[in-house]
């Protein structure tokens, strides 16, 4: 495979803390022999090359097949229906404003990279490229195991995709997290349970506007670069930035609080990766 | 030596009915009619109502206000989250802060400051009212409501034979709550398809149902709790910031729509 990659960042607006521009001079100071790019919006970018007639059409259908990409039911797989007009009014307005923020609706992660592997220019789309698109939509895959969607911080597929929802609400949060908010629950006090789940469990799970949030997803980007390298984009060591966390915990653990950045294994696989591009010269 | 001035009950009747009908007649033909006075309802009419919009609230309870007197627990105590205290701030409600970004008010003075505010605009109530079918024009565009007295309702069709009445409108607002009753007239038509309610997820929840909010069907407007039903949102308890947010958006979606003006 070619070691003169192209690693492309897309950003999202929303996220205060994330800065693409650091994750970019991270990427190259671990495997100096990738080309980094921070971009503009991929959206954006994809609507704003076209002529006024021909962006309208094409942002009716981009809103109709982001609506159609929500998972409206958890627990059924593909489900196939017909968007509400509210929802691709919805969608249409998020398309609109590059600033906008998806709350509250889980998206199928495997049709959010289809209808975004569309938006990356014709010439890009090989392996000679990696696209990492940062969104703040929330989504989800499909798990045969116990038969719901799961959702994700990560996507690593053409494009790869990192959520900035996800980061904070795939892994899951500390146990006794969930017993006190079932608690509040139960006594109807909503309000009161997100304030004071936010102030006891605070810098115990990474949150919205998490100032390690640029940090945390260093690793993610790795872990997109190690997909598409070898395949696989995890390690089983937990202090490794390439670990597949499941536990807000473990995020904390191999992201931020790890003796080392990576494992000896890999540690010496990027390395390969710098002197193969050397070699190719 | 009698306090009050002296009038018989013809005075009496002649009183109520004649106020009571000039306000039916008159908006017998309005430009919104809200269904539902709970506090979305009641925010979206103040909204527009104050822009000088003719508005009418259907409301099936002799009460208006909702689940807005009482909090959590049938306490009477109503919370909400940063920024909706802005909102009780312009209504003049004392709230006091709990903690960073929570606030707590009295669950009467909010409610009844919000129901003054709401008739302060201009807004006309229709109570004891059950909304029973839409009004609908050209292409299914809904252009009015159809209503009656709550109690008949409650009666067997079979010994009240009482007719429901018409009245028109540009634009109706479903506040109906987790009913979505005015949509689920719509469904009952296979004209929209809801969603139904989704997983509780209450953090996240406020945000998707304002962000929701607005028209869902021509001359349909949602908001409140109803936007969780029609969208299959996640749903949430007790939670009265994102009502009054959802019911402002509501209005100014309504308004843009009254203007002509696209709201995308």
């Amino acid at each position: 495979m070619n070691k003169r990659l192209h690693v492309h960042l897309y950003p999202e607006h929303c996220a205060r803390t994330l800065d693409l521009v650091e994750l970019s001079a991270y990427v190259a100071e671990v495997i100096p022999c990738i080309e980094t790019e921070v971009r503009g919006d991929l959206g954006t970018s994809y609507l704003s090359a076209l002529t006024e007639s021909a962006r309208k059409a094409a942002l009716g259908k981009l809103a109709e097949a982001f609506a159609k990409a929500k998972v409206r039911n958890p627990t059924q797989h593909d489900d196939e229906f017909g968007p509400l007009w509210g929802e691709i009014d919805y969608e249409s307005r998020r398309l609109a404003d590059s600033n906008s923020k998806a709350f509250g609706v889980l998206y199928d992660g495997f049709k959010m990279a289809y209808i975004l592997r569309d938006l990356i220019p014709r010439e890009e789309r090989n392996l000679a490229h990696l696209h990492i698109v940062f969104t703040n939509q929330l989504f989800g895959t499909w798990e045969e195991g116990d038969r719901r969607y799961h959702a994700r911080a990560s996507f690593y597929s053409f494009p790869t995709l990192l959520s900035t929802s996800g980061i904070v609400e795939a892994p899951a949060k500390p146990r006794e997290y969930y017993f006190l908010k079932q608690q509040y629950t139960a006594l109807g006090m909503q309000d009161a349970m997100v304030v004071e789940l936010e102030r006891r469990f605070r810098g115990r799970f990474i949150d919205y506007d998490d100032e390690r949030l640029t940090e945390v997803m260093k690793g993610y980007v790795m872990q997109a670069i190690a997909y598409h390298f070898w395949g696989d984009p995890f390690c089983e060591d937990e202090n490794c930035r390439l670990y597949n966390a499941h536990w807000q915990e473990e995020v904390i653990q191999s992201q931020l609080e790890s003796p080392y950045e990576f494992c000896p294994y890999h540690r010496r696989k990027l390395a390969e990766l710098t002197e193969e591009a050397s070699d190719e010269g | 030596m009698p306090i009050f001035h002296p009038v018989d009950e013809k005075d009496i009747t002649r009183a109520i009915v004649g106020s009571f009908l000039r306000q039916f007649e008159e908006y017998a033909d309005s430009d919104v009619v809200i269904v539902g006075g709970g506090p979305s309802g009641l925010m979206a009419g103040k909204g527009l109502a104050a822009h000088g919009l003719k508005v009418l609230i259907v409301e099936r309870n002799n009460y208006i206000g909702g689940g807005f007197w009482i909090g959590g627990y049938l306490m009477n105590k109503v919370t909400f989250r940063a920024p909706a205290q802005k909102v009780l701030e312009e209504l003049g409600v004392p709230y006091e802060e709990a903690v960073e970004g929570l606030y707590v008010a009295d669950g009467p003075h909010a409610c009844s400051k919000l129901i003054g505010a709401a008739c302060d605009a201009g807004v006309k109530f229709a109570n004891m009212t059950v909304f029973d079918d839409l009004v609908l024009r050209e292409n299914n565009r809904v252009a009015g409501v159809v209503i009656n007295w709550t109690p008949i309702s409650a009666l067997p069709r079979e010994i009240t034979c009482v007719d429901p009445v018409a009245l028109e409108c540009k634009l109706v607002i479903d506040a109906t709550g987790h009913d979505a009753t005015v949509v689920k007239k719509l469904e009952a038509r296979g004209l929209i398809h809801t969603v139904g309610m989704g997983a509780m997820w209450v953090e996240r929840s406020e945000d998707a149902i304002v962000e929701h909010t607005g028209e869902v069907h021509p001359g349909l407007v949602v908001t409140g709790m109803a936007v969780s039903t029609v969208y299959g949102l996640p749903r949430m308890g007790p939670t009265f910031g994102a009502m009054l947010l959802s019911g402002r958006r509501a209005a100014e979606v309504a308004q843009r729509l009254l203007q002509g003006v696209p709201v995308s």
